[in-house]
């Protein structure tokens, strides 16, 4: 019996449509913009334009993309992994915060010299991001608790937790403002491309990237991994290691949230600056659900999220519209592409085309 | 500090801090009898503190004003069910689409009608009256504690005994926990999973957008950016403390609304406010590890009975 090769299978015609239905959401939150846009500006086309285009017109916004962008890496593709072993693990924000916070605990000891200390930092990041992670992933096995909820929760405590930390013991009473003590410049990341803005972060964030997918696609314990994603009791009955891999996964992702953290507040600032969660976290779940948990598309979703998140900031720049039209582009984005249903009758009828086409072609043999 | 606890003004301010917490987990009860995950009730939330402000600020009715919040919060909690339930979107996304809508819509229709970008405190909107009980306000004590609160305050409690009422006591409830319990046996004996599952996620919009309007026309005289800022969240994990029950889930806003009003009078005592604010989200994981550790406990011991059962009828076996 073979396939021709003359037609598709149902598999291929799935992943065209989901493409498809990507593409479609991106183009409907694009025409919600335009009008959202033309309501509240004097020039309508002129902002729609630099919604489209603004991030490419000068080099100080390119760079502004790829600083935006290297974070972005790191919590979709923490957010990817969990999603893939089933976890609804949204603790990646807490990690990212936490992260930021170890970093700057070590960020600020002076006298290391640079070879030791930007490691050392990024060590600590990882581990609380794994810590914060971690949590929900070890009472999901142990204790039976709904990820989710053990997630958001985790999230708070991480977040004041980190604020008492930077706000009591770190706290620069010199600084006139509510901040830690400056990093050591020992923590100060090495530069790419000559560009001060642009720090070893990308380098990181894409061996994270490949990192994820090796682990996901090419080891035994990702294929453990998606099985529990795909079919939790398949899993169980083929004894597989099950709440070993969740919490494997989920440690591994809260590393990687972790170094995001650690790399975002090491690459940008001077001292530890946050007074609230980040919203990375968040970010990485939109992230994830573009790329559907495959984090070899990471890459392109963070460049498109850094894009439009540049073109917010040069509207905002050059323009009286609110920048936060960008999260209604988003919503509108997420939810189409996560409706499921939405364009299936097409998929539908597509597949039931394609299965006459290779029955009448069996049928002719 | 503890002259300070003790206080009716600390009493009230925790009454305060309880009351959009208490709405939004008795829609997170509704909710989860329905077996949805819906995470959405911030975008809810955002959307009625918007919608009642503008209605009271353009019609100066308060009814009408809190009609408008209503629609606008059940027309969020609509999409998110249409959505979840004929479009089959994974619920955690949707919810996150309309939380990051509510996030950065209603910016935009504030910025769209009022030309301002932060909040409406130019607006002469309406706010919920304080309520003086007759009879009860003149009692010393008692009339201190319980009289002269916002309007939602008593509200929220009277949602608690609808809301049990609701799910206990009327065919609806009946419909709403069986196609939240098994939705197959639902549907084999004629109900309507789907609508049953829609009308469900609507009356959880209506309590949460009360919860979101107690912030603009209550807590605070006009609407700002992101207000609720995490109340929705907050409510949904008192609902998981309060295993969908609405008393405990109305206690567990309580504890929650404590925690939040003790992390006020820190903060302007100059105190590091982070403990308290952390208390009651470790409470609730603490608790939620204590629940599971019960359940795990009884169905071993319910294997080993049934072990030893098995063993039993062994022997008898045998002996046959």
């Amino acid at each position: 019996m073979s396939k021709g090769k003359v037609v598709d299978s149902s598999k291929q015609i799935e992943l065209r449509f989901s493409v498809l239905r990507t593409a479609v959401a991106i183009l409907i939150s694009l025409v919600i913009a335009f009008i959202l846009i033309a309501t509240v500006s004097d020039n309508p086309g002129g902002d729609f334009i630099t919604l489209l285009t603004g991030p490419l017109q000068n080099s100080s916004r390119m760079t502004t993309i790829v600083s935006k962008f290297i974070p972005l890496l790191f919590t979709g593709t923490a957010i990817c992994m969990v999603n893939s072993a089933g976890q609804i693990n949204i603790a990646a924000e807490g990690a990212f915060f936490a992260g930021a916070v170890a970093a700057t605990m070590v960020g600020v000891i002076e006298g290391i010299p640079a070879i030791i200390h930007i490691p050392l930092c990024i060590l600590a990041g990882a581990a609380a991001g794994a810590v914060i992670m971690g949590i929900p992933g070890i009472l999901h096995v142990k204790y039976n608790v709904v990820t989710i909820v053990a997630a958001l929760m985790i999230n708070y405590v991480a977040l004041y937790l980190g604020l008492y930390i930077i706000l009591n013991p770190l706290r620069d009473p010199a600084a006139g403002f509510e901040a830690s003590y400056p990093f050591a410049e020992s923590t100060s990341l090495p530069t790419l491309f000559g560009n001060p803005r642009i720090h070893i972060g990308l380098i990181l964030g894409v061996i994270a990237v490949i990192a994820a997918y090796l682990l996901l696609y090419r080891t035994g314990f990702g294929l453990s991994a998606r099985t529990v994603g795909n079919n939790k009791k398949f899993a169980v009955y083929s004894g597989m290691p099950v709440g070993k891999t969740i919490i494997g996964i989920s440690l591994f992702a809260g590393c990687l949230a972790g170094i995001g953290g650690t790399v975002e507040t090491l690459g940008n600032y001077q001292r530890f600056m946050y007074t609230d969660f980040t919203n990375h976290g968040w970010d990485g779940v939109m992230l994830a659900v573009l790329c559907h948990n495959k984090p070899q598309y990471m890459p392109l979703a963070a460049l498109f999220l850094a894009y439009i998140r540049t073109s917010a900031d040069a509207l905002n720049f050059s323009s009286s519209v609110p920048p936060e039209i960008i999260e209604v582009i988003q919503a509108v984005i997420i939810i189409f592409v996560a409706a499921e249903k939405f364009m299936a009758g097409w998929e539908h009828k597509a597949i039931v085309k394609n299965s006459q086409k290779e029955l009448g072609t069996q049928g002719g043999e | 500090m503890l002259d300070v606890i003790f206080s009716f003004d600390f009493f009230s301010s925790v009454l305060r801090m309880s009351t959009p917490l208490i709405f939004t987990g008795m829609a997170a009860v509704i909710g989860a009898k329905a077996d949805i995950l819906c995470i959405a009730y911030e975008g809810m939330m955002l959307f009625a503190a918007l919608g009642g402000v503008l209605g009271s600020f353009y019609t100066q009715n308060l009814l009408v004003g809190v009609l408008v919040g209503v629609i606008c919060g059940i027309i969020i909690a609509a999409i998110f069910a249409y959505f979840v339930m004929y479009l089959e979107a994974r619920p955690l996304l949707a919810g996150l689409a309309l939380n990051t809508l509510g996030s950065g819509g209603t910016v935009y229709v504030v910025y769209l009608l009022t030309g301002m970008k932060q909040n409406t405190s130019n607006l002469q909107s309406l706010r919920f009256p304080n309520v003086e009980i007759p009879g009860i306000s003149s009692i010393p004590v008692l009339g201190d504690l319980l009289s002269g609160h916002n309007l939602c305050v008593y509200l929220a409690f009277l949602s608690v005994i609808a809301v049990w009422f609701l799910i206990n006591k009327t065919r609806l409830g009946l419909r709403i926990r069986a196609v939240g319990r098994n939705p197959e046996a639902a549907a084999s004996v004629g109900i309507n999973v789907k609508k049953t599952k829609f009308i469900a996620m609507l009356l959880s919009g209506l309590l949460a957008s009360f919860g979101g309007m107690y912030m603009s026309m209550g807590y605070l005289p006009y609407f700002t950016t992101d207000m609720t800022a995490g109340r929705g969240f907050i409510s949904i994990a008192a609902q998981n403390m309060g295993l969908g029950n609405p008393a405990l889930t109305m206690l567990f806003c309580l504890v929650f609304g404590l925690a939040m009003a003790v992390g006020n009078m820190a903060q302007s005592y100059r105190l590091p406010s982070q403990f308290a604010s952390m208390l009651p989200y470790v409470v609730t994981i603490i608790g939620l590890v204590i629940m599971g550790i019960k359940t795990k406990r009884e169905e071993t011991h319910v294997k080993k009975t049934a072990h030893a059962v098995g063993n039993g009828a062994k022997g008898l076996e045998e002996k046959v």
